[in-house]
């Protein structure tokens, strides 16, 4: 449950008979200011919208700027940005499993997830300068290679960010009291999560098994050996159990991205010489990657100017919100809580 | 009322006598808990895992860090803003007004440039501390320090002016936290295709005549030299 | 001096002790929970952050008094002390330790030895839920009433498996006096095994030691209060000294749980094998009768703060199902096997 959100519910004594959501209470009409910026001055703007993973936001539309500029980063800076894309993930996945146990009650789990967010903001800062809003990175590549600090931390914070998970799991996975009120709460179809445009962990919980990374790679994930943990049921349990596996699975990927990473020469390149003003030849181009939270797409639109005609950002969780009332109809007060947790609906990203 | 998919539940024994896991979950926290009655005993900074007692130990900022501007003096202590605006163009939040002023005769130890900047304010209150005006800043005057706590009593002390951005620098300098100069980037550039002299020297002579005769000067200054 | 004048310095100990036993445990509750958390919790006011439940009961004596305008006023004055003061009477029949001679008299160290023991404990726990269930509803705001709705069902629902339990422990020892169960429970049984309650009875420990939590409103239990869902359920609209009383008596009712679960289970004053009357002089058995007594129940307290921390909580069908469905059940073949085993061996 992150930001300022409304939720009008009619109730029968527990049971809910109609939640109705309201948006817009952060909308600070980021699209519009979007077409008043030049490129540059945009990518600020972009790190406030999920701003639990801030670097996930600024790839994004770097890619879909270089996607319209037609041209491609060199691979030191592609496994830059992986590796930090990565540690955005699990940083976004630690915040979400923390809030779930405080908002059903198990307020312990949260502190010992909340550290290792704190260990990954240090190499966030040692590497470009800002814990939490980063705005990493520049249209056409990295700015830093991989600071000191991620080499002597990092094979201590794989341990670690192990450990904390499986406290986690050991304080609550097999604990018949979160099974009770995890499993089989805001069970969801499949057919119903595509026909509403669920994309990400909810959709993954549901069944289908789409993932961007894998489906249309991007970025040099094509090359890396993962795994995609997929539900069953779509209830809470199943999206709590996803992203705790997809922490692992990160800690795989910036392993194999590392040793790729040292292969390279000092010296190879990190980014690709683009203009100091950016004026993207006219045309349109749309970049999708997958966030934290689910498919997150830039489409710009470019009509020669060094600013952009116009700016659509697709965020993940205006779709799945969307089918709020769906998911909780029928159920108690109580499920409405632990869904409105396990969605990851994060007001920056549903209202820009 | 959605179609929802049936859950079956089929719990292990040890897991539907609530106690097992519960117990379990008791010696995790009781060990957490030995362990930081005897953190809490040491002497010295940050022995419990999560606590840093501020304001006695502060965290130690990377030489990086994105906090509060300051303009930077050379080693001959000449400031080194020269207030072309660049920074302020380049502010997405619009919170830099720069106003030029001439440098005069008697003040060759103070500014390093021709110019200076006779008015430059940075309201911090509308600053996101994203680093475009440092980037922007072709004198590498304008740098982001390791000052992050700005809170003031008013409003308007919040308005940094030239005073307030030098001092910061000064104390900065005195903390020993300036940046570091920046490494430059290995850029991935094209090779600059080969023309012959003699046609690029007439052919920018018709578009832009002061650029091609400083290059064309130049040009023949290398001919020159070559010969 | 007189027999009255005895009873009444008693009285006023008692519930000194009370309201200090409450103040300390807010002081336990942020500090050890911190501790398991991985941060420090208070240490700013006073050494270890001893002089923290002051400042609390500071801030809560000087703000302001609110009552929502749609409010029933009486009503909404009568919940807090309703819920508060039968927490306090409830320790007249805790048995904190044996006799003690001060001044040539022999005082025994219970404010009243009532031959109707825990049921007096129990009726006042009665009570107690309409202190929340007033609160609740004189509220007049939606929060509340869910809270109001969530305790009711709650608490009266766990008297039963609560009453169960303690049946069990009245066929075991055949009187309600909570002094006589204390005085039963020394020596030892089977060669080896302390004579305490919980070897006898370990399932209706367990059924007890649930219900007591229920009935605490403590997670994973405390629907009628919880945080998230509820902002602070049937006390979201109380301040000040209001507030403070509800939070205090919860503190107050725990260690009366605490201390009933002691004297019922754990052998009250006495420790496992050793009778100290043979070694130590008068007064000091007295007082040493106390400090045991006040360590068992310190252990309960601080069981109940470490359960809290650890494990989340209920919904509200599950939690009516555990009760019903569950410990009832187990309550009453608890019964029917410790009658059968009772009359065989008598």
């Amino acid at each position: 449950m992150h930001g300022t959100l409304r939720v009008i519910t009619r109730t029968d004594g527990e049971t809910i008979l109609s939640a109705e959501p309201e948006i817009g209470y952060l909308h600070r009409g980021v699209e519009k200011l979007g077409e008043n910026f030049t490129y540059k001055q945009f990518l600020p703007l972009t790190d406030r919208l999920n701003y639990c993973s801030a670097i996930c936001n600024n790839v994004a539309y770097e890619l879909a700027v270089e996607k319209l500029l037609g041209i491609e980063v060199p691979p030191k800076a592609q496994l830059v940005r992986t590796i930090m894309m990565e540690l955005a993930r699990i940083a976004d996945h630690e915040v979400l499993v923390g809030i779930l146990g405080v908002d059903l009650g198990a307020l312990t789990p949260f502190f010992y997830l909340i550290i290792q967010r704190e260990e990954i903001y240090e190499i966030f800062e040692w590497h470009h300068g800002a814990r939490l809003t980063n705005s990493m990175g520049a249209i056409g590549g990295v700015e830093a290679p991989l600071p000191d600090r991620f080499h002597q931390k990092w094979p201590k914070m794989r341990d670690s960010i192990r450990r904390a998970n499986d406290e986690t799991d050991k304080l609550l996975t097999h604990n018949r009291i979160w099974m009770d009120r995890t499993i089989g709460v805001n069970a969801f179809c499949e057919e119903d999560a595509l026909n509403w445009g669920f994309t990400g962990p909810m959709l993954r919980a549901c069944g289908t098994r789409r993932d961007i990374r894998k489906d249309e790679p991007y970025l040099m994930y094509n090359e890396f050996d993962f795994e995609v943990p997929t539900g069953k049921h779509g209830d809470v349990f199943d999206r709590y159990m996803i992203r705790m596996l997809e922490m692992e699975e990160s800690i795989k990927i910036i392993d194999q991205a590392y040793a790729m990473y040292q292969e390279m020469p000092d010296d190879a390149p990190l980014m690709k010489k683009v203009p100091k003003i950016i004026k993207p030849p006219a045309g349109q181009a749309y970049h999708a990657i997958e966030s934290p939270n689910g498919e997150l797409g830039f489409f710009i639109k470019s009509d020669g100017s060094d600013k952009p005609y116009r700016i659509k950002i697709r965020p993940p969780c205006y779709m799945i919100y969307q089918a709020f009332e769906e998911l909780v109809k029928g159920e108690m007060i109580s499920d409405l809580i632990a869904c409105l947790s396990s969605i990851n609906v994060i007001a920056g990203e549903l209202d820009r | 009322m959605p179609r929802r998919p049936v859950v079956k539940k089929e719990y292990t024994l040890g897991e539907r006598v609530y106690l097992v896991e519960i117990a379990k979950g008791l010696g995790l926290t009781w060990k957490h808990f030995v362990f930081n009655i005897k953190a809490s005993f040491r002497k010295g900074p940050h022995t419990v895992p999560t606590c840093w007692q501020y304001p006695e130990d502060r965290r130690e900022i990377a030489p990086i860090f994105r906090g509060a501007h300051m303009l930077m003096l050379n080693n001959k202590a000449q400031e080194l803003c020269v207030g072309c605006g660049m920074c302020a163009k380049a502010c997405p939040a619009k919170c830099i007004t720069v106003k030029r002023g001439k440098r005069a005769e008697g003040e060759e130890a103070k500014y390093a440039g021709k110019t200076y900047s006779a008015s430059f304010q940075i309201d911090m209150l509308r600053c996101i501390f994203c680093g475009n005006c440092e980037s922007a800043c072709p004198k590498n005057a304008l740098v982001l320090g390791p000052g992050y706590e700005l809170a003031e009593y008013d409003m308007e002390s919040c308005i940094y002016d030239k005073k307030k951005l030098l001092a910061n620098y000064h104390q900065a300098k005195a903390e020993g936290k300036l940046k570091p100069p920046k490494k430059p980037v290995p850029v991935d550039a094209p090779p600059a295709p080969k023309k012959p002299a003699a046609k690029k020297a007439t052919a920018a002579a018709k578009t832009a005549p002061k650029k091609a005769a400083g290059e064309a000067k130049t040009e023949k200054a290398e001919e020159k030299s070559a010969k | 001096m007189a027999d009255w004048q005895i009873d009444l310095i008693k009285v006023v100990f008692i519930w000194v002790w009370a309201l200090l036993i409450a103040v300390v445990m807010t002081w336990v509750e942020r500090r050890a929970s911190a501790m398991m958390q991985d941060r420090l919790g208070p240490n700013r006011a006073g050494p270890f952050g001893l002089l923290q439940p002051l400042a609390d009961g500071i801030k809560l004596f000087t703000k302001e008094d609110i009552m929502p305008e749609k409010a029933r006023k009486i009503l909404f004055l009568l919940g807090p002390p309703l819920f508060a003061l039968p927490a306090f009477s409830a320790y007249a029949v805790v048995p904190f330790g044996d006799k003690i001679v001060l001044g040539g008299k022999e005082i025994i160290l219970q404010v009243s030895d009532v031959n109707i023991g825990f049921l007096y404990v129990l009726a006042l726990g009665a009570i107690g839920v309409y202190g929340m269930v007033i609160g609740g509803w004189a509220s007049n705001s939606k929060y509340s009433i869910l809270g109001g709705l969530r305790a009711t069902a709650q608490l009266i629902s766990y008297e039963v498996p609560m009453g169960l339990a303690l049946l069990t422990i009245v066929l075991l020892y055949g009187t309600f006096s909570l002094r006589e169960m204390v005085l039963l429970q020394q020596g030892t049984f089977l060669g080896f095994l302390p004579n305490w309650g919980i070897f006898k009875q370990p399932l209706g420990f367990i059924i007890f030691l649930v219900a007591a939590y229920a009935e605490a409103n403590r997670v994973p239990f405390d629907l009628p209060e919880c945080e998230s869902e509820l902002v602070t359920g049937y006390h979201t609209e109380y301040g000040s000294m209001n507030l403070g009383l509800y939070l205090f008596g919860e503190y107050v009712n725990l260690g009366t749980l605490a201390a009933i679960t002691v004297s019922l289970f754990f052998g009250g004053w006495t420790l496992p094998y050793v009778d100290m009357s043979k070694f130590l002089g008068p007064v000091a058995y007295g007082v040493a009768s106390f400090m045991v007594f006040f360590i068992k129940q310190a252990f309960f307290l601080f069981l109940f703060v470490w359960v809290r921390w650890t494990v989340p909580r209920f919904r509200y069908d599950q939690l009516m199902g555990l009760g019903w469905k569950a410990l009832i059940p187990l309550g009453l073949v608890n019964l029917f096997v410790t009658a059968l085993l009772v009359q065989l061996t008598i």
